[in-house]
């Protein structure tokens, strides 16, 4: 429970202005000029065959697009969600964009284009330094294609398989075939079914049973050119006994034209298995006015399939203009455990609905939900969640807490948690709170010397404590550096 | 949509009034019934209520039952109002002084009177706007219509009690003058007939500055009927409502209760309780507008389910954007006893505004091992300390009633529903 005590802050301190912070420039906005190999826009079968003959996939996944294609075609777009958008043209988006390089790829990183590796180098991503300094392997995405992959000698001893999924297509087949898809169909959702038909990248992760990665696994993305859409599409499997932690980080360059990342995350954890997914988010959200920014509609499913399973989602979602998002648990395995953790931060037009699922299949089944909403200026923020219990789900427990805080009082926080319980034996507990930032919180601290900023920085922390306290370290730090840079307006 | 056309013509009202009914046939014409691809009746499924009385469900029906088949709530010194199947009986109620009021028939036969209209006039834009409501509009004969003068402090209850188990629509309005203090009762009795019909009912509420209304709504309709209900409240500066819901009865029910805090400083309390079996279906959608500085809204559902008993709760709170210095609290309980039994609740907060205060709180579980174990201790058996942690459990939300009489009969009439619970007699005194 947070007991922040409601009080009029801004009328009895001029001095902050909830406006500036809510106005942060993004800080990371430049545009890499590399030619791209890039598709005209539109979408029709024929892209797609297109799409499927550049990756020189065989005939089922080309046969697997166009199913979910033509079920894409009947369907309409959602629009349940807490958000304002201007329609999408879904024909005006180009779905296919490689950045030029050789034919075959680069073999090393030192055929990698220099323009990329000096994005990543403005963003401070050390792909060159990676082994040295943070010891992660990173499948770097830039728009559509995986340029860059290290750390492949080291998993590969481990057993571990760790690349792009159009390789894991090639590669490992009958992985790919077995699992993909099987946690979100092809006609789960709208955006679902588009990213199935015309997916071009992301990340394929496989650890085989009773294998403890060896590293942490990451995965940069990141939206370069002008007017492509990012349909990535990972898939994580972990065998029994498996253990994987995964980290997603995202940034983008400044523009002016709203793009859609429709991205598909399945997660399978089998007996005795544990996955842990971080995301980062902090892609372009768009200006003060509302324009640009990157709609990010996606889809994350975790099953856990087996008996034990575990599967702990971790976000800290700051940028994009329209954040849609569930990363959704079944609890399919005895015993098996789901867990979501989440900071998100809305500010200038910024809107986010995100929350989560929680399905409830197994017996003695545990889900924990906590859920801290930031929302400043005109950022528009909802939890929406689900934690369903169903008939044969004994002993079912759930935890669930979302916060909201509110900076300006032209912002607002929503939330939308639905509760179907079907079985007697589940103890199920649900907690929200929404308020502002407590005078008597700011009064105290600066009575102690420290200065407002600080002071805000500090009980802003505090309430998203619970939180980053979950993310692997070298997030956490990267989360709480964003958070201070976001705040650092919100004051004087 | 032919086959969804009601016939307004027969019945009773002056032009204005016809213009509005046949106003009202055409928007459920058009809108229809809602289903379970609706949002807001995603867990209720109506497809039960024409199953079991035909295409034209609507059409009211004449009751089996009379005023002698039900005595009312015994020791209770209020003022009676009955209605059977509908329709109100005049000399068997008893009007207060002091009191404008009518009955919707009475009011309707007065070609001169226009104060009818506003009761008729639907407005789709409203929250959980519903075709029940436009079947309502087009079709109701009767009801209650009393204005409660500014200042007036009615020393007994108003006792509004509903008889039958037939098809009525029913159309209510009751206004309370600035500072004017009432309680009012709104009783629904049918027996374990084998008929059964819809009792669709709407009741408005508005109430001026400083006004304060205590609303029990009791619906302990027969076992095989189905009930639709809505409760708007409309209240200005500074007025209190606080309403005690009170489900026991009906095969499906369903009430939309939509409180408008419209001026400064209003506040409500609404509190219900639940307790089903059987098949039985209770549904609960309210929301709470907070449109003004200042206001303050208390919400406490408890749900206790047995047998294959469904329950849906959804309490929606919105916040506007100049509404400052809100306080809002809601907080839902749900006991399942039983393994076929089912909950589905959905707690909504939207706030445009960063100058609040709310909370809820949602729990859905069993009773607890260590009370159990410590009311064993005590030489209570398993079944006895069970019982008794029930009782407590959904007696919770009857504590703030302020009739002791009331209390006591909602009491027995609840846990007489549950098994076992009539060796609890004792601990009710």
């Amino acid at each position: 429970m947070n007991n922040l005590k409601q009080t009029s802050r801004q009328a009895n301190n001029p001095d902050i202005k909830p406006e500036e912070f809510a106005n942060q420039e993004y800080e990371t906005g430049f545009v890499t000029d590399i030619e791209a190999d890039t598709l005209p826009p539109g979408l029709n079968e024929d892209v797609i065959r297109h799409i499927s003959a550049k990756k020189n996939e065989p005939e089922w996944l080309l046969n697997w697009r166009l199913e979910a294609f033509r079920h894409w075609l009947t369907m309409t777009e959602p629009h349940w969600a807490h958000v304002n958008y201007q329609p999408i043209d879904f024909q005006a988006i180009s779905y296919f964009s490689a950045p030029k390089s050789k034919d075959d790829g680069p073999k090393s990183l030192d055929e990698v284009d220099p323009k990329l590796v000096e994005t990543y180098e403005k963003l401070g991503i050390p792909l060159r330094e990676q082994e040295m300094l943070a010891g992660v392997a990173v499948d770097a995405v830039f728009d559509s294609v995986s340029v860059a992959t290290t750390f492949k000698g080291k998993l590969k001893e481990a057993g571990v398989i760790f690349c792009p999924i159009s390789e894991a297509v090639r590669e490992y087949p009958e992985l790919v075939q077995q699992y993909m898809g099987s946690v979100v169909p092809t006609s789960d959702n709208f955006y679902a079914a588009l990213n199935s038909a015309v997916f071009t990248d992301g990340s394929f992760v496989y650890i085989p049973r009773g294998v403890r990665c060896p590293m942490e696994l990451s995965t940069y993305f990141r939206i370069n050119a002008m007017n492509t859409g990012q349909f990535e599409r990972t898939l994580i499997i972990a065998d029994e006994g498996a253990y994987v932690s995964y980290l997603e980080g995202c940034t983008a360059p400044q523009r002016d034209e709203n793009q859609l990342h429709a991205a598909v995350v399945e997660l399978v954890a089998l007996d005795d298995a544990q996955i842990k997914y971080s995301t980062v988010q902090n892609w372009y959200p768009g200006d003060e006015n509302g324009v640009g920014g990157i709609y990010n509609f996606v889809t994350k499913r975790a099953d856990c399939r087996g008996d034990r399973a575990k599967v702990s989602w971790t976000q800290v979602e700051t940028g994009s203009a329209i954040t849609w998002k569930y990363p959704s648990c079944i609890l399919r395995g005895d015993d098996s455990v789901g867990e979501f953790y989440s900071v998100a931060l809305t500010k200038m037009r910024q809107e986010a609905d995100t929350g989560t699922k929680m399905i409830h299949l197994g017996k003695r089944t545990k889900s924990t939900i906590v859920s801290k909403g930031i929302a400043a200026g005109h950022g528009q923020q909802a939890y929406r969640g689900l934690v369903k219990i169903g008939k044969g789900a004994e002993d079912a427990r759930n935890y669930t807490q979302c916060d909201s805080l509110l900076i300006g009082d032209t912002c607002g926080a929503h939330t939308f948690p639905y509760v179907e319980v079907k079985n007697p034996s589940a103890t199920m507990e649900h907690e929200a709170t929404t308020s502002k930032i407590g005078e008597d919180q700011l009064f105290y601290c600066q009575s102690r010397g420290i200065s407002e900023e600080d002071a805000v920085n500090m009980i802003v922390n505090g309430f998203c404590k619970d939180v980053f306290n979950e993310l692997p370290m070298e997030f956490a730090v990267e989360a709480n550096r964003l958070m201070e840079v976001s705040l650092e307006g919100a004051v004087g | 949509m032919s086959d969804m056309a009601l016939n307004t013509a027969a019945l009773p009202g002056d032009a204005g009034v016809q213009t509005l009914r046949a106003q009202a046939a055409e928007v459920f014409a058009r809108t229809g019934l809602p289903g379970r691809r609706d949002e807001d009746w995603k867990y209720t499924d109506i497809s039960r209520i024409s199953a079991t009385l035909g295409e034209a469900w609507w059409s009211p029906t004449p009751s089996e039952l009379s005023e002698t088949d039900f005595s009312g709530i015994e020791g209770l010194d209020a003022y009676r109002i009955v209605f059977v199947g509908g329709e109100f009986l005049p000399e068997q109620s008893d009007i207060p002084e002091g009191v404008t009021l009518q009955s919707l028939s009475a009011l309707l036969a007065d070609d001169a009177d226009e104060r009818s209209h506003c009761l008729f006039r639907l407005d789709e834009s409203a929250p959980l706007f519903n075709g029940f409501l436009a079947a309502n509009s087009a079709l109701a004969s009767d009801g209650l219509c009393a204005c409660i003068g500014a200042n007036v402090k009615l020393d007994k209850p108003l006792y509004m009690v509903h008889i039958g188990n037939s098809t009525s629509h029913i159309l209510n309005g009751l206004m309370l003058g600035q500072g004017a203090e009432a309680t009012l009762i709104e009783h629904f009795v049918g027996g374990d007939s084998n008929s059964a019909g819809l009792n669709n009912i709407a009741t408005y509420l508005r109430l001026a500055d400083n006004a304060g209304l205590t609303h029990y709504r009791l619906q302990m309709e027969g076992t095989k009927q189905f009930h639709i209900g809505r409760v708007e409240v409309k209240q200005a500066g500074n007025s209190r409502y606080t309403l005690h819901a009170v489900e026991l009865g009906a095969s499906l029910s369903r009430a939309d209760i939509v409180v408008n805090l419209a001026e400064t400083g209003a506040s409500c309390d609404l509190n219900g309780l639940f307790v089903a079996s059987g098949r039985q279906h209770i549904d609960h959608h309210t929301r709470i507008d907070h449109n003004a500085p200042y206001c303050r809204s208390r919400e406490s559902y408890r749900t206790v389910l047995d047998g294959r008993a469904h329950a849906v709760f959804n309490g929606k709170i919105v916040v506007a954007e100049g509404a400052v210095k809100t306080d809002s609290a809601q907080s839902n309980g749900n006991l399942l006893l039983s393994r076929n039994a089912e909950i589905d609740t959905k707690p909504e907060l939207e706030i445009y505004n960063d100058d609040v205060k709310c909370a809820h709180g949602v729990t859905v579980g069993q009773l607890d091992e260590d009370q159990l174990f410590y009311l064993k201790s005590r030489g209570l058996s398993e079944e006895e300390a069970r019982q008794l942690l029930t009782f407590a459990f959904a007696d919770e939300v009857l504590v703030g009633m302020d009739s002791k009489l009331i209390r006591r009969f909602i009491e027995q009439a609840a846990f007489s529903k549950l098994p076992n619970m009539s060796d609890l007699e004792g601990f009710l005194e």
